[in-house]
């Protein structure tokens, strides 16, 4: 009999266990008895919860028989642990990813669906979504725009009677006439995204082509060449000038972007994704975008970086791709992108959108300039992204850009196989 | 209490151990041989590559270099302040205990809430930490705390023993608490200085505790993640890189599973030879005791 009870309670016990791991394992991607069914949309844009969600109850409205169960992870978690959770299909019908290294990763695993008979596509600004093509195929549209490139404050242009420079000296001596009026010129964030982002801008036209890193991670070209070496140089002369704020490895984001806010700082080193988050931090703000421009007029090829990101694609191993295709058509129509970006303040890749705030017109703008697809993006793993923004790091430590980019370049050399 | 009963009760325990630690360390241990990427189903075998290129890079190299450097700090300052800190406020008066209760508060908090918090004290221009600097007069000492890389490690180290410093304190204080107040009684009568004292009476019975504390101090800043991933994330140039950043890096940024898991093995290893040396000075201190 004790026996018996101690059976009945080990299987009990076992039961138990099982009912709580295979719960936590459970598919959220499922169809119900009432015939409906239920996808996954999985992202990291934690702040477009609100407005994705008014969009998804529009589109259940227009599809009663699916339902859209929005999941989101922060950036952060999303590189980490959104590649395990789409591989098994549990969730992610509808998926974004970052371009670079994790698009590669996944793509390379097989996890996105052909969208290149897709009728939606034509929505899109065919030259901004060319990031989410491989091989002569559409695997994933960029939702989002942003151009990586210095946001200014036009009143003190104004004020000093400044114009974005159109060559590299020109730059030197804005950065000059606003320190010499006890303006920080540029805050730099050189704790996290500043060598990322300011990168990007000084070296487009130091090496006008689309694929420089992609041949420095082949091996045929080197940091240690004309191109990267001036690039460190002219971030060490605007170190040395001091047109960076003091200190400036030691300043992350968030203290960056407050020193501009407050006028403390003419430039931000960041991108037109800030543009919202500063207007609505200081009303009274008046910004714009530029770009350093490093070489002479003559010589400049590019006047931008862009970045077309939040990768939307559909799960190769989604139960419901009929289902998840139809939803990312939803999103894809321009009245539905119009009012994503007019809620959520980012700027979108498709065509025919309607920008109601000034920020985004700001950014809207250079939609005809002549733009590079972000270099740092094109650098596909992530240790010799980390080698090549760790080397301004460097330079702005004190080393010299030749030391700095030898010692990057011996890093890559030991990824090179 | 049968032999039934006994696995009856351990099993939950022995399940989720088995789930969460045994079956991932040994997964880690096949991946470390492997070149999978972490998303793909398939992979190759590449034998013992990956322990070859972790030991041949310059990254790693660092890595270990200042992990070594953050524990040996953390370990000795950390000690020194904890045992400082126990031997004032050992005695239980209001005041003390009250202050005890203060020094152990940064402890209760998550190491990620202490990383940001002090990220903000230590920002160079808008940090509360230059920001009192100056204003005492002390500019000459302002620094770009966490962006020099000549001092960042050091740095995030203070952080990590502002918070746990309080934590092994009270191990201290535990440990005076035990030892008889008549040896100190008779070590008084016989005409001893306080510090003669505390070198033949104090600190002899307060062995055990101290190599708790080492030993203790020792893993977790060997182990140190958050904090520096939080505050940092290696930067900057790598001047505060560890390996447990390095191989988070590996992973999740790069999607190099193969090689991280080579990385976490490697690092396993140190720290279980670690752990054998402490525990064999753990002995060695309680018998001594």
């Amino acid at each position: 009999m004790k026996n018996m009870k101690m059976k009945s309670s080990l299987v009990l016990a076992l039961t138990l266990l099982l009912t709580v791991f295979l719960s936590a394992c459970g598919n959220s991607s499922d169809s119900s008895a009432d015939g409906k069914v239920t996808i996954s949309f999985l992202h990291w844009r934690g702040e477009d919860t609100q407005a994705f969600q008014k969009i998804i109850d529009q589109f259940e409205t227009k599809n009663p028989n699916i339902k859209v169960d929005m999941q989101t992870l922060t950036s952060d978690q999303y590189q980490s642990t959104a590649q395990a959770k789409l591989t098994d299909g549990s969730v992610g019908d509808v998926f974004a990813s970052f371009p670079g290294a994790q698009y590669a990763a996944l793509s390379k695993a097989g996890l996105y669906t052909d969208l290149t008979n897709e009728s939606f596509l034509k929505n899109y600004n065919a030259d901004l979504i060319d990031v989410g093509a491989k091989d002569g195929k559409q695997w994933a549209v960029p939702y989002q725009l942003v151009y990586n490139q210095p946001i200014y404050n036009t009143e003190i242009f104004k004020k000093y009677n400044l114009t974005p420079p159109t060559d590299w000296d020109g730059f030197l001596k804005l950065c000059a006439t606003l320190k010499q009026n006890g303006i920080i010129p540029i805050a730099f964030a050189g704790a996290d995204i500043g060598p990322g982002q300011f990168m990007n801008t000084m070296v487009m036209n130091n090496e006008p082509s689309e694929d420089i890193f992609t041949k420095v991670e082949a091996g045929q070209a080197k940091l240690t060449d004309e191109f990267w070496v001036k690039t460190l140089t002219q971030f060490k002369e605007l170190n040395d000038n001091g047109y960076f704020q003091e200190n400036s490895l030691g300043t992350k984001d968030a203290a960056a972007g407050a020193l501009f806010i407050q006028g403390k700082a003419a430039m931000l080193a960041s991108g037109s994704y800030q543009l919202a988050q500063n207007a609505k931090q200081n009303p009274e703000l008046k910004q714009a975008l530029l770009a350093p421009i490093t070489v002479s007029a003559d010589q400049a090829k590019y006047e931008g970086v862009h970045t077309s990101t939040f990768m939307l694609g559909v799960n190769s191993r989604s139960k419901h791709p009929t289902e998840a295709k139809k939803f990312l058509e939803f999103l894809s129509q321009p009245d539905v992108a119009s009012q994503y970006a007019n809620e959520t303040g980012q700027n979108v890749t498709l065509k025919d959108i309607k920008y109601d705030s000034p920020e985004l017109n700001i950014a809207g703008d250079w939609a005809d300039k002549k733009t590079l697809f972000q270099p740092r993006f094109t650098i596909l793993n992530s240790e010799n992204q980390k080698a090549v923004t760790n080397s301004i790091q460097a330079v702005l430590g004190g080393a010299a850009p030749e030391q700095a980019a030898q010692d990057a370049q011996a890093i890559i050399d030991q990824q090179i196989k | 209490m049968n032999r039934k009963t006994l696995w009856f009760f351990m099993l939950p325990g022995l399940l989720l151990y088995t789930g969460l630690f045994i079956y991932p360390a040994l997964s880690g241990l096949f991946y470390s041989f492997t070149n999978w990427d972490g998303v793909s189903t398939s992979y190759d075998f590449v034998g013992i590559s990956n322990y070859k290129d972790s030991f041949d890079s310059i990254v790693f190299r660092k890595a270990f270099f200042n992990n070594v450097k953050f524990m040996l700090t953390v370990v000795i300052i950390q000690t020194i302040v904890s045992l400082i800190l126990a031997l004032i406020l050992a005695k239980n008066t209001r005041t003390r205990v009250f202050l005890r209760a203060l020094y152990f508060f940064p402890a209760i908090l998550s190491s990620v809430s202490v990383g940001l918090i002090w990220s903000f004290i230590y920002d160079p221009s808008l940090g509360l930490l230059n920001t009192a600097l100056t204003s005492g007069g002390l500019e000459q000492f302002t620094a770009s705390w966490t962006g020099d890389a000549n001092i960042a490690l050091y740095a995030i180290a203070f952080v990590q023993i502002w918070a746990h410093a309080g934590q092994m304190m009270i191990v201290f204080i535990a440990g005076l608490h035990a030892i008889p107040e008549e040896l100190m009684e008779a070590a008084r009568i016989d005409g001893a200085t306080r510090f003669q004292i505390f070198r033949k009476v104090t600190w002899p019975l307060l062995a055990p505790s101290a190599t708790i504390v080492v030993s203790y101090t020792t893993i977790q800043s060997f182990k140190a993640f958050d904090l520096i991933f939080v505050m940092t994330d290696g930067g900057p140039n790598y001047a505060t890189e560890i390996l447990t950043t390095y191989i988070y890096h590996l992973a999740f940024s790069n999607y190099s599973f193969g090689l991280a898991s080579a990385g976490s093995m490697i690092f396993l290893v140190l720290l279980g030879l670690l752990t054998m040396a402490q525990f064999k000075a753990l002995r060695r201190g309680g018998a001594n005791g």
